[in-house]
């Protein structure tokens, strides 16, 4: 059983009421959260890909998780939709600021960085005080939805395995990142997409 | 079709699957969860909060950032 509460659970075995199958699976398989693997696998082959940045925060974050480390984040404006036109302010002048810097530099890179972990430390505030129970997702729903995302990652990861090397596009076989490169080279395209991602972020804060 | 039309036709299909899900659960006539839901559903536990939206700031760092 896996418990994505508290990161990694301790091994030990069932409660004795429980059925001898299930004490035995139990006392054999390590209880490790997913999350945790995905972010730390993650981490591993974006460093391998020559992003240590990347490496760095996923490996990070995956850590924190493992520790169950609770950030104690000082609560300010709760992300509920209060101010939504000073907040869609902020954004538009972000995305126009920040697309105008060249991709993969290092202002890019800490405008990036800033948010991004401006949302995860909400996330982590947020998990201490979870919300009323969600509605229940059907296995038939979990699975169509799970199905659709690993073959995306599948056929992505094929494209960029048949590229001539990892780190060179192949117009024959597109990787998404190919695919939007020609939008991301010009500031327009780059301030749309940094718009899009901001509000992604801002509509995950709220769930 | 060159492989280039091939492999951006997938993509669009994926897409293209990804909206009849969506379209599906907004009927109301199958059991189909909305994506939103499933996120909601996701991010209730502490670590599914935090994964997704170390996934968002992993997709911002990978399009813009070093």
């Amino acid at each position: 059983m896996i418990d994505c509460n508290n990161g990694v659970v301790n091994t030990g075995a069932g409660r004795p009421d429980e059925t001898g199958d299930e004490t035995t699976r139990r006392s054999t398989l390590p209880n490790v959260d997913p999350v945790i693997v995905v972010l730390t696998l993650a981490g591993i082959f974006d460093g391998l890909a020559g992003n240590p940045v990347h490496a760095f925060l996923l490996i990070g974050i995956a850590l924190l998780l493992v520790s169950g480390a609770d950030l104690h984040v000082r609560p300010t404006t709760r992300m509920n939709g209060h101010h939504p036109l000073a907040a869609l302010a902020v954004a538009v002048v972000f995305a126009v600021v920040v697309g105008g810097f060249e991709r993969y530099s290092w202002p890019a890179t800490v405008a990036v960085i800033v948010p991004g972990v401006a949302g995860l430390l909400m996330a982590f505030r947020a998990a201490r005080t979870p919300g009323p129970e969600p509605l229940v997702v059907g296995r038939h729903g979990a699975v169509a939805w799970a199905s659709l995302f690993v073959v995306l990652g599948l056929w992505e990861l094929t494209n960029l395995l048949l590229q001539p090397d990892l780190a060179t596009a192949s117009y024959a076989h597109p990787t998404l990142s190919t695919l939007l490169d020609p939008i991301l080279a010009m500031h327009t395209g780059r301030s749309v997409l940094l718009f899009v991602w901001l509000a992604l972020g801002w509509h995950l804060v709220k769930r | 079709m060159s492989s280039h039309d091939a492999t951006v036709t997938i993509y669009a299909l994926i897409a293209l699957v990804g909206l009849v899900l969506e379209a599906m659960s907004r009927t109301g006539r199958t059991e189909m969860p909305r994506l939103g839901t499933v996120l909601t559903r996701i991010m209730h536990t502490r670590s599914g909060r935090i994964g997704v939206m170390a996934g968002w700031m992993w997709l911002g760092l990978h399009y813009f950032a070093r």
